[in-house]
């Protein structure tokens, strides 16, 4: 996390005292406004590299807020959270940095010898339970167009030992 | 007959043909194979899998993230054991999205992320191990995280100090469940007055006190310098392993669990060597001494003045492939050194090793090879170097590495087919080491986050299908 807004907002009389987490994927260079998950209460923040530059400024009711924390908990209260993708609370969890982060991977579908590699996406899904992965690759059926340039290649004298 | 011998006389009294082994000269010279067909034929490289596993039979849980305490538990994987890397729902270890450059580059992660992949700086840390995902912090999942606690002989974990304390999974709770576990908490810190730092690789390089003695000295443009590729990452985990093998051992004898705790900022310490005991002594705080060597001269990395590939396209090879090692240090291979680039005064001048250890004396030394070799490219310093009979290697890169025949022959680098991720270059797990009867072995280089779900909730703990769906949709699993 680079920073948090730990909210004090009087809510029913007590301060709401929930702790919003800024993860630096989406709040590293930031400026915009984002709610507490627990009163919902806006703040306008400015980080930059990490840093609260300025704010959190509290916004008049009714605001609508850019975005919404990752995560959030209330610590004096026996650590009650707002786990991640918790609907009109925090954000859901993607494990994306925000787009202008994103580098481009090198995707290939061959290694250096010419045999195949698991390397591009987006890859077929699993097909099992719970995550589950068969353990072979079964290329022919899966990926059927990288086992046709496989076929190819092996024509060609193209795929080598070392 | 001699005392001692007489608890022999059975052997030595039988006659020859009913003894063991060979029974005649000829014979014994027939069953005697030179030493490096002897060792190509125990070591075998490719028929790993055909050998017996010696930590078959130990199940270790990993609940580990990034390199220092997965290489931990990679090295039991790797001799046989059966572990299990608990990884958070959806996102694995932090680990598969870090490295090289934050770039993913083989896939699938998980089902729910079609379009994320994982970083080749994951690999050699997990080899072997079955993936689960657990969020083993909820409450509801206490009760499967306590199952497998039982029925396993050790686990690592790496969070803060206190952290599975607070989640009641720490030591002092899982040996009441299961008296003969083993606990390993690999923390940066340790506990002590820095308890709550964390740690990476270069953090443990720097407070150790290793990074001041890394690198050039700041008078040839040097600065205190880290390792690459977190060293002390995989020496520090190395260090966890031989604390887990001699508490299993400690196990056998005494049927009791142990706690190990490992401070990886401690842990590079101690390859330090001389560096504090010299300081209690005499009150000296080491310096660097970049490629040369404090204690040997000549003992050390020399630049050539051209490339051996010169029209190379990757600037690696065009511009860095310049560098050699050389050693000579005994006194005539000093000289031989010295007649070779004809420079019979520097002999003279520094006749004894103890006038050319001499800092001083090592700058000007240096100084002077390079300019031997600066008309000169890498392997033309080698060979003429080879040629005299001195101890000289060039400095390779990866590129060399993988096309170099000693390696090819021995396994060390070598192509595997991974079930799931199709073929690799593989370095690490064939590098640690080689065993005769018990080898280290890869099956699979690692698997996508929670690939094992249904092998470890239902066939190992027995929760129905039901049960592992819902904790899935949940992301509980």
């Amino acid at each position: 996390m680079c920073d948090i807004i730990w909210c004090k907002k009087d809510v029913d009389g007590k301060p709401c005292n929930t702790v919003n987490y800024l993860d630096p994927y989406c709040f590293w260079n930031w400026k915009g406004t984002v709610n507490c998950a627990n009163c919902g209460t806006v703040y306008a923040i400015h980080m930059i590299q990490g840093h609260m530059y300025s704010g959190p400024d509290e916004q008049p009711a009714g605001t609508k807020p850019d975005t919404m924390p990752l995560y959030a908990d209330k610590p004096l209260e026996g650590y009650i959270n707002f786990p991640m993708g918790t609907e009109g609370r925090t954000r859901p969890f993607e494990c994306l940095p925000r787009h202008i982060y994103l580098g481009v991977p090198d995707m290939v579908k061959f290694s250096i010898r010419g045999r195949p590699v698991r390397g591009w996406r987006p890859q077929p899904k699993s097909a099992g339970i719970a995550g589950q992965f068969p353990y072979n690759w079964d290329m022919k059926n899966l990926s059927p167009d990288v086992w046709a340039e496989y076929q190819e290649k092996l024509a060609k004298g193209e795929v080598k030992d070392w | 007959m001699k005392e001692w011998r007489k608890q022999y006389s059975n052997l030595i009294e039988a006659p020859l043909e009913e003894q063991h082994g060979p029974k005649s000269r000829e014979e014994l010279d027939e069953m005697k194979m030179p030493y490096e067909d002897y060792c190509r034929a125990i070591f075998a490289p490719g028929h790993e899998m055909g050998k017996p596993e010696a930590l078959k039979g130990i199940r270790w849980m990993s609940t580990t993230m990034y390199i220092f305490t997965p290489h931990s538990v990679a090295n039991l994987a790797e001799l046989g054991a059966e572990v299990y890397k608990f990884e958070m729902p959806r996102m694995g270890d932090p680990m598969k999205h870090t490295s090289p450059f934050n770039e993913a580059y083989l896939y699938p992660l998980h089902d729910t992320r079609p379009v994320t992949g994982t970083g080749f700086g994951f690999l050699n840390a997990n080899p072997n191990e079955y993936y689960v995902s657990m969020d083993y912090h909820l409450p509801e999942m206490k009760e499967a995280f306590y199952r497998i606690i039982k029925m396993s002989d050790g686990l690592t974990e790496c969070y803060r100090p206190g952290t599975f304390d607070r989640w009641k999974q720490s030591y002092r709770y899982v040996q009441e469940l299961n008296p003969r576990f083993i606990y390993v908490w690999g923390g940066g810190f340790g506990y002590g007055p820095k308890c709550f730092g964390g740690s990476y690789d270069i953090l443990g390089q720097a407070h150790a006190g290793l990074a001041s003695v890394t690198g050039h000295h700041e008078f040839m443009g040097g600065h205190c310098t880290k390792h690459s590729n977190w060293c002390i990452d995989w020496y520090s985990g190395t260090q966890i392993t031989f604390g887990i093998l001699a508490a299993l051992h400690w196990r056998r004898k005494t049927g009791l669990g142990t706690m190990i705790e490992f401070s990886q900022v401690q842990a590079a310490t101690r390859c330090l060597g001389h560096t504090a005991p010299m300081y209690g002594r005499f009150g000296i705080v080491r310096q660097r001494w970049g490629n040369w060597d404090t204690q040997l001269c000549v003992h050390g990395i020399i630049l050539c003045g051209k490339s051996d590939f010169p029209d190379a396209i990757n600037p690696q090879d065009r511009l860095e492939a310049r560098y050699t090692m050389v050693s000579a240090f005994q006194d005539a291979d000093f000289k031989a050194l010295c007649d070779v680039i004809k420079k019979p005064d520097m002999y003279s001048k520094y006749m004894k090793h103890k006038d050319r250890v001499e800092g001083e004396a090592q700058v000007d030394i240096y100084a002077q090879l390079e300019d031997w070799a600066k008309d000169k490219s890498r392997s033309e310093v080698v060979r003429i170097l080879q040629g005299e009979g001195l101890l000289c290697e060039p400095v390779m890169n990866d590129r060399e590495v993988y096309e170099n025949e000693h390696y090819r022959v021995r396994g060390t680098v070598r192509w595997m087919d991974d079930p799931l991720f199709g073929d690799v270059l593989q370095h690490g797990t064939y590098s640690a080491g080689l065993l005769s009867k018990t080898p280290r072995r890869l099956y699979w280089i690692w698997r996508p986050v929670g690939a094992d779900n249904v092998k470890f909730y239902h066939e190992l703990l027995g929760y129905p299908i039901s049960k592992v769906q819902e904790w899935y949709d949940k992301a509980w699993i």
